[in-house]
């Protein structure tokens, strides 16, 4: 065979074989887009209010709940650790002697999401009742939804997960990003957040999670009455996560 | 004597030690990747704060390359300037060479590299840089194919056809890269500059590369090449890198102007290593030296010394998008004005970053790959001429 159709055939071959595999995936596949189609999530819009002068500064049962329940990974390695939620200490302005305030970080389930935005295979996308989600079988790894995230709330699994505590719920390989889901496993199934349930059997009831969209719930009733502020909203990313007492 | 095309032997001994050397990088590159399958991405020092390392910085080296080449092409096949024929046919192969290896370098930085053949496609999201670039990556590549063909075989009016339209494209290539950090939220990436800036060094760096691939394989292969086809090249060169320089000021100029910048920008400019890369490898030694090297008549108009600069270029372009992508990274995002973080289980400030063994060899891996395939090409097809002259060449 001369090289000339040597070159032809192998790249007929090639061309063949690529698109039956995309023509093949593309015909199979569901195009979620980064909001969901899903009808049935579309009449909530979940958020919500941390009360910062209800959370007690040496409780850490919200943390542990969450890392229990979604299994999430700690290495003892501060590079790779992985918190769907943390607990930071502020104080304000360069040099003050101010009291430091106590607060709690986690992904702010934006309306206007950038790191769903950047996405480049949908992997992140926010469901159409306000929770962003990652699926862990479709992330490629390349991490622009931690470069989008203005607010540090996305991790990455850089190593693999040797714990796994709760068998009922996935453990993540190394390769994938993930953050917080507010729970949405237990919110489907009409329970409250690991955190949030953890909370409040502490006796400190500073987390509340509920409908946005619902003029008559607790949550709207909170945001509506009391001064609640959110992190950097100025971004025009519209999170939802409220806090009470920053 | 007429100028034609021709296949080197590839029997010297020289030849074959070089395609040993570089399978041996390549090699070790492939056992860096494999362990990072294996491992996880940890093992190249990157950090939950520093998602993205060396291969992003490389990746967007490697494309930025591939515009000059095609700028070199573009002589011949857009402006018809029929001197710099001899050199369009390796300008094409090295401008696809370089977006394989950008493309490599994305390949080998992703979590999980089983994936990027399929999802990217089938689950693509028009609002993502990311999957926007792949589409003109790809498109560039294919690209240079049919314009390779028609050079192959002398399709004139195919030639400039496909050279215009591959001019363009490379224009959209490099804004797209630009636009990857440019549109992004970090305090020191975000800039509509981006872009315009990426395309200004995209061009300064691969006209450098050109001409000092041109000298040195010309060189080795004891082929002649008239000093003013590397001389002009090297006035072109002097003219990217004053764009270069004017976007560098504006887009600083601006950072430091506006107040809440400027903290972050004084971090940029003075703030540790990414800062001495800064002023030393891209302003200083990438831009102002060579600048002076070539419009000063004595060493501009000296093929050793526009060498020299290109190198030097090349070199400070690298600098350059170090610049880019690290200390945008290494920022602490503000997310609290006027507050302090002073505890945290995650590192919420300033952060460091180190190049790690892995990352060099993944690199170098990726150079080697191309370097392997630019050797095997010069041996399998008609890519470089007899010689380069201005005189006698014929459309």
């Amino acid at each position: 065979m001369e090289r000339r159709d040597l070159l032809k055939t192998a790249g007929g071959t090639f061309l063949a074989a690529t698109s039956g595999v995309y023509a093949f995936r593309m015909l199979t596949a569901s195009s979620a887009g980064w909001t969901s189609p899903d009808r049935q999530l579309a009449s909530r819009r979940w958020g919500m209010v941390i009360d910062l002068t209800k959370c007690r500064p040496e409780c850490t049962a919200c943390l542990d709940a969450c890392r229990t329940e979604n299994n999430v990974a700690f290495h003892g390695d501060e590079r790779y650790d992985i918190h769907w939620i943390r607990k930071a200490k502020l104080r304000s302005g360069e040099g003050s002697v101010a009291p430091e305030k106590t607060m709690l970080l986690l992904c702010n389930h934006c309306d206007k999401p950038p790191c769903a935005q950047v996405c480049p295979v949908q992997a992140t996308y926010r469901r159409q009742d306000g929770i962003v989600i990652v699926d862990h079988h479709r992330c490629i790894g390349c991490r622009y939804c931690m470069i989008a995230c203005p607010y540090n709330a996305r991790f990455f699994n850089f190593k693999d997960n040797e714990e796994w505590p709760n068998k009922a719920r996935p453990k993540r390989s190394h390769g994938v990003a993930e953050a917080c889901h507010l729970c949405a496993h237990r919110l489907d199934q009409g329970s409250m957040p690991a955190c949030v349930e953890a909370c409040d059997r502490g006796g400190s009831g500073a987390l509340l999670v509920g409908d946005l969209s619902d003029p008559g719930s607790e949550i709207s009733r909170v945001v509506e009455q009391t001064p609640v502020k959110r992190i950097r909203p100025d971004l025009g990313t519209d999170p939802k996560v409220y806090y009470v007492g920053l | 004597m007429e100028m034609h095309f021709e296949s080197i032997d590839g029997k010297s001994r020289s030849y074959q030690l070089l395609l040993i050397v570089l399978a041996a990088f390549a090699i070790a590159g492939l056992v860096a990747t494999w362990w990072v399958i294996k491992e996880g991405i940890w093992v190249t020092g990157m950090t939950n704060r520093i998602p993205w390392g060396l291969q992003i910085v490389m990746a967007v080296y490697y494309i930025g390359l591939s515009a000059g080449s095609l700028v070199i092409s573009g002589l011949y096949g857009v402006f018809g300037k029929t001197e710099y024929k001899p050199f369009a046919r390796i300008a094409v192969y090295l401008a696809m060479l370089f977006l394989v290896a950008g493309l490599l370098s994305i390949l080998t930085d992703q979590g999980r590299m089983d994936r990027v053949f399929v999802e990217p496609f089938v689950y693509f999201n028009l609002q993502s840089m990311f999957s926007i670039n792949p589409i003109l990556y790809i498109g560039h590549i294919l690209i240079c194919v049919v314009y390779l063909w028609a050079l192959f075989y002398e399709k004139k009016r195919l030639t400039t056809v496909i050279a215009t339209l591959a001019f363009g494209w490379a224009f959209c290539v490099h804004s797209g890269t630009g636009a990857i950090f440019g549109f992004g939220a970090r305090m020191l990436y975000e800039s509509p500059l981006l872009p315009a800036s990426f395309v200004a060094a995209a061009m300064a760096s691969g006209t450098a590369l050109m001409i000092v691939i041109i000298v040195a394989l010309f060189k080795i292969t004891n082929r002649h090449v008239d000093d003013e086809l590397v001389l002009w090249l090297g006035r072109f060169l002097s003219v990217c890198l004053l764009v270069v320089v004017y976007f560098l000021f504006a887009e600083n100029a601006y950072r430091v102007y506006v107040v809440e910048l400027r903290k972050a920008a004084m971090y940029y400019l003075f703030g540790g290593f990414h800062s001495i890369l800064f002023w030393g490898g891209l302003v200083i030694g990438g831009c102002f030296i060579p600048m002076f090297i070539l419009f000063r008549k004595r060493t501009g108009s000296s093929v050793r010394w526009v060498v020299f600069a290109a190198v030097l270029v090349d070199l400070g372009v690298l600098c350059e998008r170090y610049v880019i992508v690290l200390p945008g990274l290494t920022h602490p995002p503000e997310m609290f004005p006027g507050m302090r973080v002073i505890g945290s289980p995650i590192a919420e400030g300033y952060v460091n970053y180190a190049v790690s063994v892995p990352e060099i060899l993944q690199a170098l891996g990726v150079l080697a790959v191309i370097g392997l395939m630019f050797a095997a090409g010069l041996k399998i097809f008609k890519l470089l001429p007899n010689e380069a002259r201005i005189s006698g060449q014929h459309a």
